[in-house]
This record gives structure tokens, sequence and C-alpha cells, in this order.
């Protein structure tokens, strides 16, 4: 009984915590998005503007992001039954997201970021999930 | 070509299910399949159990008994033993089991049997017992629990659980815990209507053993009295509320026409109960 109360207990704390991080992580994220719409990143491997190249750079944005213990049993639900697992569909959205801003970041005055990849992982088995987000900054002669 | 950024509106990747919706309906999925599970393979248990070989059911009780004490019964014990023999002799169909009785001190008023033939009486019982009869009475009850094989069904169903809960969670030490639990508890309750099919044979076994009913309802009345238990809570109750036990057992005392008969004074006496110490089990 007690194992039961304990395990509700830390459902609640992380549906409640989860969800408030969560909401403010995305308010963040769509603001930088906004910030930084100004600096495309494009899967392209080829210049999309005819235009001469003072100097390129490889850059990387990196985000790690954990999951909640409401999302974990959420998941391991889902896994009896089979399905689609919306429980980390946000957690891996974040990452992405925050990972291509965070890429966006480390190339301050770029004209735009050319063959960005993204790619991912699993962390720990108790499910935190990395998003890498790389590619290459192309600054034109001024 | 021109690249313009713009703003993507919405978000594709991403469900658009409530989280909680999605938890809740799942959890009423899962426990509907154990449910269903668990109706299916217990009544593949009811199906197995009458079937179970009585050398199998004697490797189980050996089991179950390590937790007693071994060597000569107490004075009390035999004299309990005696009633039981008296018993046993008539007892019809019984598996053939060496039934034994034990007392255990304890401030708790019950009695119950243990896989492959043994039966341990609370001490408490014997005191609220003003006859031989009554005290026959509850052993023969609990020999109606080994002539139905209802420990098999309880422990089958126990087990079953268990064996859900382990598939489903993975079989760590915290399952190994419940198998315990299961066990016990197992051992412990029966339900309503095994209780009741115990009584039946008791009643009958009681009859043909002392030739009369006298002080087969009487246990169960002073019971009753005992019981302050609200009768809705009762229903979830393992054991029948007394009461509805004792008007059971008058019905079937009426139906069958079973005669009365001469009560036995009780042969235990109070001295020999305080020998065993009581502890709270």
């Amino acid at each position: 009984m007690l194992d039961l109360i304990f395990l509700v207990i830390m459902i609640g704390v992380g549906y409640f915590a989860g969800t408030r991080v969560e909401k403010k992580h995305y308010k963040s994220i769509e603001e930088r998005e906004a910030k930084f719409i100004y600096l495309p990143a494009v899967s392209s491997k080829n210049l999309l503007e005819d235009r001469p190249i003072d100097s390129t750079l490889l850059v990387q944005g990196n985000a790690v992001i954990a999951t909640d213990y409401f999302k974990v049993i959420l998941a391991g639900l889902r896994n009896l039954l089979g399905g689609e697992v919306s429980a980390y569909e946000s957690l891996l959205d974040r990452a992405r997201r925050e990972a291509v801003l965070r890429l966006k970041e480390s190339a301050q005055g770029a004209d735009i970021i050319l063959n960005l990849r993204i790619e991912t992982c699993q962390i720990s088995t108790a499910g935190s999930t990395e998003a890498l987000a790389y590619g290459t900054a192309v600054y034109y002669k001024k | 070509m021109k690249f313009t950024p713009r703003q993507i509106k919405g978000n594709v990747n991403i469900s658009p299910v409530s989280p909680v919706k999605d938890f809740f309906e799942l959890v009423l999925r899962i426990l509907g399949l154990i449910l269903a599970a668990y109706i299916l393979l217990g009544l593949a248990v009811d199906y197995i159990a009458p079937r179970v070989s009585i050398k199998t059911e004697r490797k189980l009780g050996r089991l179950f008994s390590a937790g007693l004490k071994k060597g000569e019964p107490s004075g009390l014990e035999a004299r309990l033993q005696r009633i039981l023999d008296e018993l046993l002799e008539k007892g019809r169909e019984l598996p053939p089991f060496t039934y034994k009785v034990y007392v255990e001190g304890s401030k708790k008023i019950n009695a119950f049997a243990l896989p492959g033939g043994n039966i341990v009486v609370f001490s408490a019982l014997l005191k609220k017992a003003d006859s031989e009869n009554e005290l026959a009475m509850v052993l023969a009850h609990e020999l109606g629990h080994f002539y139905h094989r209802d420990h098999l069904r309880g422990l089958g169903r126990g087990l079953i659980f268990l064996l859900i809960s382990s598939v489903l969670f993975g079989g760590d030490s915290s399952a190994n815990n419940l198998i315990h639990n299961a066990l016990t508890s197992a051992q412990m309750s029966f339900s309503r209507s095994q209780e009741r099919a115990a009584d039946l044979y008791a009643l009958d076994l009681l009859n043909k053993t002392y030739g009369g009913v006298a002080g087969a309802v009487d246990f169960f009345e002073k019971m009753s009295f005992k019981e302050k238990c609200w009768p809705v809570f009762y229903v979830f109750s393992s054991h029948p509320y007394p009461q509805s036990r004792v008007a059971a057992l008058k019905e079937a005392i009426k139906i069958k026409g079973y005669p009365v008969g001469q009560k036995r004074p009780n042969i235990i006496s109070e001295d020999a109960i305080q020998e065993t110490k009581e502890k709270d089990i």
C-alpha cells in the first residue's frame, strides 16, 4: 500500500513539475526562434546565393532534456499495449529545437548555416535524450 | 534562389492528445486485461485444483508447515487431537493426509488449515469455546476446507496473480516479497462461498460424530455479538459476516432436519490455555 502511495506521489510530482518546466521551455524556444529568424539554417549542401565567401566555420549545438516520472510511466504503459509513444514526442521536439537554437547562437554574425544535420541519442536508461545539431556557418564578404 | 525565413505555425511533431487522458485510458485498458486474464486463469485453477494429486499437495504442505514447532504435542494439543480423530473417523472422502492440530498462542480469535493436513488453532479461540461441540465445529470447518481442497484454489489464484505481475513488472526482489505475501494471505483467506461450503460440511460431520448439531452455531453467535462492523463493509471481506453465517447454519439445520443432541462439556481447562504463552501473531 505504501508503495502505491509513493508511486502516486511520484507520478503527481512528475506531472506537475514536468508540465511546468515544459511550458517554460517552449515559451523560451519560441521567443528565441523569433529572435534568430534572420539566420537561416538549411539542410542544403550548396550555397543558395552566388556571393563571394569570406569564411566558413563548423558550428554545433547540443541539448540534453530529461524526462519526468509521469512520462516514464506513461511510456511504460504504452510499451505494454503498443502504439505511438506520444509521451516522449515533446521531449525530442524540445531537444531538437534547443540544439538548433544553440547552434545559431554559436554562429554569431554568420549569414547562413548550410548542411544542417541533427542527431539524437539516449543519454541514460532513466530516459534523458540528447540532440546534437551541427552544420557549416557561412560568412559572406561584406 | 532567395531564402525567405518564416516561422512554422503549430507543431506537427507533437500528437494533440492530452497526456492525462492518455494515461487513464491506458491504465483502464491494462487493468481490464489483467482482470480478464485473472478471471480466465482463475477458472483454469478451479478446473485443475480438484485434479492435483495428494502427493503434490503433501509436498506443498511441507512448504507451509515449516514454521510449525516440531516434537511432542502439548497436553492441549493432544486433547484437541482426540476431538479431531473422532471427527476423522466419520469424515467422508477426506484426502488421506495425516491430520494434526497445533495450538499457537495469539490474541486473535482464529483457526486455519494449512495445505497438507495441518490445522492451527489460536489460543484465544479456545478461551471462547464453552463446549467440546463448539471446538469440534471449528475443527470440522477446517476439515471442510480440506474436503473441498480450498487451499489449492486459494493458492492457485495467488500464484496466478503473482505470475501476471511478474510478467508485467519483471521478477525482481520486490516480486519475491509479493510471492510471500500472496501465499500467506492465500493460506488465511477463502472466499465467502468457500467458507459457507466448509460450514455445511462441518455441520454434517458434527451431526454424524456427535449424533446431533448441538453447539454448532454457538461459536458464531458469540462472534457475531463481538463483531462491530458494518455489514456494508463486510461485503468485501473474505469471511462471511458471522450474523449471516449463523442464519445460514440455522436454515441448513432446519432444511436437513438434523437432531439437536447433547452438548459435551469443554475438556479444555483454563489453566491449560494459560500455559500457552500469548504472543501477537
